[in-house]
């Protein structure tokens, strides 16, 4: 099996465009509904999806710091759950000195993409 | 429903590596056939979430089961409780007379520490693994309920405590508060004593469409679901509203509700996994159920002692193999062949198990049951 990996990046993407960084996600046509991830239709209401930026701001809705290994993960690192604003939830991480979660409630915003393709928070 | 519990078995729980996947379906399987009384069942229901595909033919086909349907699930840590509950509408519909149900997982031939989510997924992709999921739900409830890290520890405490009776589980010496909050932080605010251990094991159960003696236990009724959307609109945290909602189809099933019930085997996988679902299951308000433990309300002893056996934090949590572990114990409290750890008068029990694992859904499965006793 050598070589075979896991296959395409399943985890939200930045909006190539210039200025605040953004994720290029999805928003109903009928209902609202926003998403960070490409789906066939609204899974909501099945309406027509179309294309929406989401970000930077957003709000933590819960976040931890993983104290161990994962395969291909140098821990620690500190993981957050960000409720952007108006827009989808998403999982990202926070790289600054202090190797703490933060709190629910805090005001965070997107500051880019990590060189192996994770989202990164960093408070406001 | 017409479903009974006719026989349970397990293997032992916990770090096996020199045991095969087969060995530990011998034991848990040979115990269960000897149990029910029964040579041959008509079918196999088989749950594992991380099994090598024909894990459970290699392994049947040497104790002479074959020629038969053998049909393997997989629903995450819910893997064998889904097959239990498979097990039990087919035997209620008329299906098979007799259904074998087997839960195993050998994780010390797939994992050395914490387990990823899947890198498929895009939290997994993202570095999200299982302590980290539940971590967000213990570091959510401190900031919005004041959950404090003794309550978390006061579930590992209690669990710890009940499985020091029980000879099948992989943690059977008690721990204190200032032992859990002093073990290494695994993901904050979860220290390793809130953290269930990798371990191998298997569990079955037969489950028949009559009555064969007065020590069956019957199926009352059962639920399971996948959950629903868990997004930006989700208030609660991660598996709450899943729980809530397959225990109230469960519990319309079976005719009762939580205040009927006596003993309770539950997703313990972490700490906070229990303070959730009991809250879920109703034994207590939204942002309470802390208190359950503290209050002595969940111990043997207890009005409602949840996870006599240890539950997954003592017991170890060889995935597939759970839910037909908390079906045993259930099936030995309601005999009242539990020993040491016997819940006095036991005669409704509940379980419950949740798997998770694929992001943006409240949860893969739950499966919610109600067994009653003679």
């Amino acid at each position: 099996m050598t070589g075979v990996g896991p296959g395409p990046d399943p985890r939200p993407q930045l909006s190539p465009g210039s200025g605040a960084p953004q994720v290029a996600g999805w928003v109903c046509t009928d209902c609202g509904h926003a998403l960070a991830l490409p789906a066939p239709w609204c899974p909501i209401c099945r309406g027509k999806l179309a294309d929406a930026l989401w970000g930077p701001a957003g709000e933590v809705w819960s976040s931890t710091v993983l104290r161990v290994p994962l395969p291909g993960r140098t821990p620690p690192m500190v993981l957050v759950y960000v409720d952007l604003d108006n827009g989808p939830r998403v999982l990202g991480h926070v790289e600054n000195a202090s190797v703490e979660r933060l709190h629910a409630g805090a005001r965070v915003a997107l500051t880019g993409a990590s060189p192996d393709g994770d989202l990164l928070f960093d408070t406001e | 429903m017409d479903a009974f519990i006719r026989g349970v078995g397990t293997s032992l729980f916990g770090k096996q590596p020199e045991l095969t996947a087969s060995e530990l379906i011998w034991t848990a399987v040979a115990e269960a056939l000897s149990d029910a009384d029964l040579d041959q069942p008509d079918a196999v229901y088989v749950g594992t979430c991380f099994g090598e595909p024909g894990i459970a033919q290699r392994a049947l086909h040497r104790m002479g089961i074959t020629g038969l349907p053998i049909t393997v699930m997989e629903n995450a840590c819910a893997s064998s409780t889904h097959a239990f509950h498979e097990a039990s509408l087919a035997v209620d519909s008329g299906r098979y007379s007799n259904v074998l149900v087997v839960g195993v997982e050998h994780l010390t031939s797939r994992f050395s520490g914490a387990i990823p989510v899947d890198p498929r997924d895009f939290e997994g992709r993202a570095g999200l693994g299982l302590p980290a999921l539940y971590a967000m739900s213990a570091a959510r409830y401190q900031d919005r309920y004041g959950v404090t890290p003794e309550e978390l520890a006061a579930i590992s405490v209690k669990n710890h405590a009940h499985g020091m009776y029980n000879p099948r589980a992989q943690h059977r010496s008690p721990v204190t508060v200032e032992q859990v909050l002093d073990s290494r932080m695994i993901s904050d605010p979860l220290t390793l004593l809130q953290c269930c251990a990798i371990a191998d094991g298997a569990g079955a159960a037969v489950i028949g469409n009559t009555r064969h003696s007065s020590r069956d236990i019957k199926v009352r009724g059962s639920a399971m679901k996948t959950g629903g959307l868990w997004n930006q609109k989700t208030e609660n945290v991660w598996g709450h509203d899943l729980i809530e909602s397959t225990a109230k189809n469960a519990y319309e099933a079976a005719g009762v509700g939580i205040s009927d019930i006596d003993v309770i085997e539950l997703h313990d996988a972490f700490t906070i996994g229990e303070i959730v679902t009991t809250e879920a299951l109703g034994m207590a308000k939204l942002g309470e159920g802390a208190s359950l433990a503290t209050s002595g309300h969940t111990t043997v002893g207890g009005a409602q002692p949840v996870n006599p056996s240890g539950g997954l934090l003592s017991r170890g949590h060889p995935l597939g193999a759970t839910g037909t572990a908390q079906v045993a114990e259930l099936v030995w409290q309601l005999r009242g062949e539990a020993g040491k750890r016997q819940v006095s008068g036991a005669r409704m029990g509940l379980l419950e198990t949740m798997g998770g694992g694929a992001g943006g859904i409240d949860g893969n499965a739950c499966v919610v049951s109600v067994l009653e006793g003679n």
